[in-house]
């Protein structure tokens, strides 16, 4: 009896021990190799026009291999949702045609391997347009009116086209008064979709005019009126612009803002006063300010470099730094130019120029730290005898050589910013005047053949404008053009956008 | 060694019926309680448990036309439902240091035929909101009333937690603190109350800035930041228009926004 009731123990206890679950990986075969070929890196589609059709090989190092597949796709820079993959299909071979809204979205094909559940997934991007959302696109004046030209660019940044005053055609009305520029943001909020989401919109501004469209239609958004809880009684934009954690709209020098960084509509606030006893002040048209960091700003009415963050009440005053060569705050000077000389959050640096209230003859270019804690200023004083004392347009070079380009009559000067070397660089034709310099870059890798580093030239002839764009070496500016822009009116901005341009794509800076 | 056998069998027996699934659920079925509590959307949030208690009404924007309002709490039998209608006894209590509001004055009483059908739970239900009609007495100019009432035993509840047995309207006929202006508002955009604050803030927009305008700013911040820094702009350009002279509230305390 004794023995037949060890062995019903044991028995019982073997039962037991039979109900784990054995996890234990004893497979010892090497580690499956799925290999997929033929989806590139991105795509670039127009909506409701152009197919998918992609058709990968797959092949894998278990010889046996069986698939399943599916291809998906979702939408990328979405707040306050989480993106969902749509499955489109399980087909090896995809026949897709594009119905998403412009923007970028990532493709997803996955291949399981059915024997093994072994999935290899690809990834790729897909950059979503309408006729809109690629191009060159010049901010131009006609009289006392404004529109937009579109360069198209199928292949490249060359421009094979031209839709001419793409703004009105599209919105049946010209902005009021003289371009001053164009911001991009692809944040902002909108309902153009029936919700509030994030919207591709460009900011335009004139001297009289404001316009928030949605690049994806060109149609406006938001007019000058619409853009504030209450329209200002006067009319006069500085700029509209992108900062860390706000948009901001100078009007009268007076700033508004967008907090960003938590629900909004789109709507720019109250004006933000200059101190707690809300003291007078006059916000320059010109600025500084990336996606990390608060924007510094020029106080023409008390000559004070100042900040602000986008959900306060009144601007913020920044300190000096140990060793600044100028009191950011009160130094009694007028802001001639400001520009952001190198990018980053620990690297942002700018250039200003400033000439002497009591004594005009005094100028100073000045390269400066624009910290909001520690602002130090590097001054220059310049003699009456270099160019740059007789500039009248700036533009800094921004993040490649310490050099500030500037105008003089029809030619554009370089300054290195070391050594003080003045050269000329370029004269434009006899008759035509200058409208603007910039410098600006597009530095992607996703659709190289639109990479390019300009120094952009607009200039008039008093019936039509001419944008030439040159690449540059060491900072000099090449003997011709890499691309010319020519159309009626006046030049005074121009932008290049894709479907792959986001808010961060250029320095915010005049 | 059989002792020992006979023991470890029902032991082992024991481990395997830990394995069975209970799936009988241990139904309430005592007397019935009522008590006060917050709206429908908000009752299985605990944070929202002691919300409402107090409400703040006032006909500082009514029609003269207006001769009373309603205002609504809600609350809630415990116990499960009935195939009955189960009505509720409501008494007001007065509160020491305040003006209490007279019934049938100030206020219907909860016995009044006009209302008193209201204070029921219908059958097959578990909650309703209950009315209380406040009346709108020339003395509700130049003062504020308090009505605070409480759910007595009857013969259908038992009176439920103490903490939400009771609620209280405070009202008057002067321009007053709306609900939406409630703590978090105050520490964060509009700061304490006054009405000598309020009718700034009204004359500097020309809204209203009652209940319903506060809770619709409320709903976007940047809307709700735009409205503070505005009464925030104007107030420090009436206090630079009046140096040494900075505007004051009702109690003499300089009048200030976040």
């Amino acid at each position: 009896m004794k023995k037949y009731n060890l062995i019903l123990l044991i028995t019982l206890a073997l039962i037991a021990h039979s109900c784990f679950e054995d996890h234990t990986n004893y497979d010892y075969l090497d580690h499956e190799v799925i290999s997929v070929k033929g989806i590139d890196a991105s795509y670039n589609k127009v909506s409701m026009v152009d197919s998918l059709n992609i058709t990968p090989t797959v092949s894998s190092s278990d010889l046996k291999a069986e698939f399943d597949y599916f291809w998906g796709i979702y939408e990328t820079s979405v707040q306050g949702s989480a993106p969902k993959v749509d499955t489109i299909s399980k087909e090896l071979s995809l026949k897709y045609l594009i119905r998403q809204p412009a923007k970028t979205w990532v493709l997803v094909f996955g291949a399981k391997n059915k024997n093994t559940g072994y999935t290899k997934l690809i990834t790729s991007t897909i950059n979503v347009g309408t006729q809109f959302t690629r191009g060159w696109y010049v901010l131009k004046n006609e009289g006392n009116q404004s529109d937009l030209d579109l360069f198209l660019t199928p292949t490249s940044f060359e421009p094979a086209s031209t839709v001419p005053n793409v703004y009105s055609f599209v919105n049946n009305r010209k902005l009021d008064g003289k371009g001053l520029g164009m911001n991009f943001e692809s944040t902002y909020k909108s309902f153009v979709t029936g919700v509030n989401a994030n919207t591709r919109a460009f900011f335009i501004f004139t001297d009289n005019d404001a316009s928030i469209v949605n690049t994806n239609t060109m149609k406006e958004i938001k007019n000058f009126g619409q853009c504030f809880y209450t329209a200002p009684a006067v009319k006069s934009p500085g700029f509209i612009m992108v900062g860390s954690m706000a948009d901001y709209f100078i009007n009268n020098g007076q700033l508004h803002s967008i907090y960003t960084m938590s629900s909004n509509n789109g709507i720019f606030g109250s004006i933000q006063m200059r101190d707690a006893v809300n003291s007078p002040y006059y916000l320059s048209k010109y600025y500084i300010t990336t996606s990390v960091n608060d924007p510094i700003f020029f106080d023409e009415t008390s000559s004070s470099f100042i900040s602000a963050g986008g959900a306060g009440t009144m601007l913020t005053a920044v300190t000096d730094a140990a060793g600044t060569a100028m009191s950011a705050n009160k130094n009694n000077k007028n802001l001639l130019f400001m520009g952001i000389s190198n990018t980053g959050s620990t690297t942002l640096a700018g250039v200003a120029v400033l000439a002497d209230k009591t004594n005009p003859q005094l100028k100073i270019l000045s390269t400066i730290t624009p910290k909001v804690s520690a602002f130090k200023m590097v001054n220059d004083t310049l003699l009456s005898t270099s160019k740059l004392y007789n500039a009248t347009k700036y533009a800094a070079n921004i993040g490649d050589e310490t050099l500030l380009y500037f105008v003089v009559g029809n030619e554009v000067w370089s300054r290195n910013l070391t050594n003080k070397f003045e050269q000329l660089q370029y004269k434009v034709p006899a008759g035509e005047t200058i409208t603007f310099i910039k410098h600006r870059k597009y530095t992607t890798t996703t659709e190289p053949a639109y990479a390019y580093n300009f120094i952009m030239v607009g200039s008039t002839d008093g019936t039509n404008y001419s944008i030439r764009m040159f690449n540059k070496s060491a900072g000099n500016l090449a003997g011709t053009p890499s691309v010319v822009l020519t159309g009626k009116g006046q030049a005074t901005d121009v932008f290049y956008l894709s479907p792959s341009v986001n808010y961060t794509t250029y320095p915010n800076t005049y | 060694m059989k002792k020992i056998f006979l023991t470890l069998l029902p032991l082992i027996a024991l481990l395997f019926t830990a394995c069975d699934q209970d799936s009988n659920y241990l139904i309430y079925n005592d007397n019935a309680y009522i008590q006060f509590g917050p709206a429908e959307s908000r009752i299985y949030t605990t944070s929202y448990n002691l919300s409402d208690t107090t409400k703040l009404q006032t006909f500082y924007y009514e029609e003269a036309q207006v001769t009373q309002d309603t205002v609504f709490f809600d609350i809630y039998a415990i116990g499960g439902t009935s195939t009955v209608d189960r009505p509720f006894t409501l008494v007001q209590e007065n509160v020491a240091g305040t003006e209490n509001a007279v019934a049938g004055e100030d206020y219907f009483a909860f016995t009044d035929a006009k209302v008193k059908g209201n204070y029921v739970i219908k059958a097959g239900e578990v909650h309703t909101l209950v009315p209380v009609v406040l009346l709108r007495s020339a003395k509700l100019k130049t003062s504020t009333q308090t009505l605070k009432f409480s759910v007595v035993e009857n013969d259908n509840f038992k009176v439920g937690e103490l903490t939400n047995n009771w609620r209280k309207v405070i009202f008057s006929d002067r321009l007053s603190r709306p609900n939406a202006w409630d703590a978090n508002t105050a520490k964060y955009y509009l700061g304490d109350y006054s009405v000598v604050k309020h009718r700034f803030m009204i004359d500097t927009t020309g809204d209203k800035w009652n209940e319903e305008f506060i809770v619709y700013i409320k709903t976007d911040f940047s809307m709700l930041t735009f409205y503070k820094n505005t009464v925030k702009m104007a107030l420090v350009n009436y206090n630079n228009a009046h140096p040494g002279n900075p505007l004051k509230d009702e109690n003499g305390v300089v009048v200030a926004f976040p």
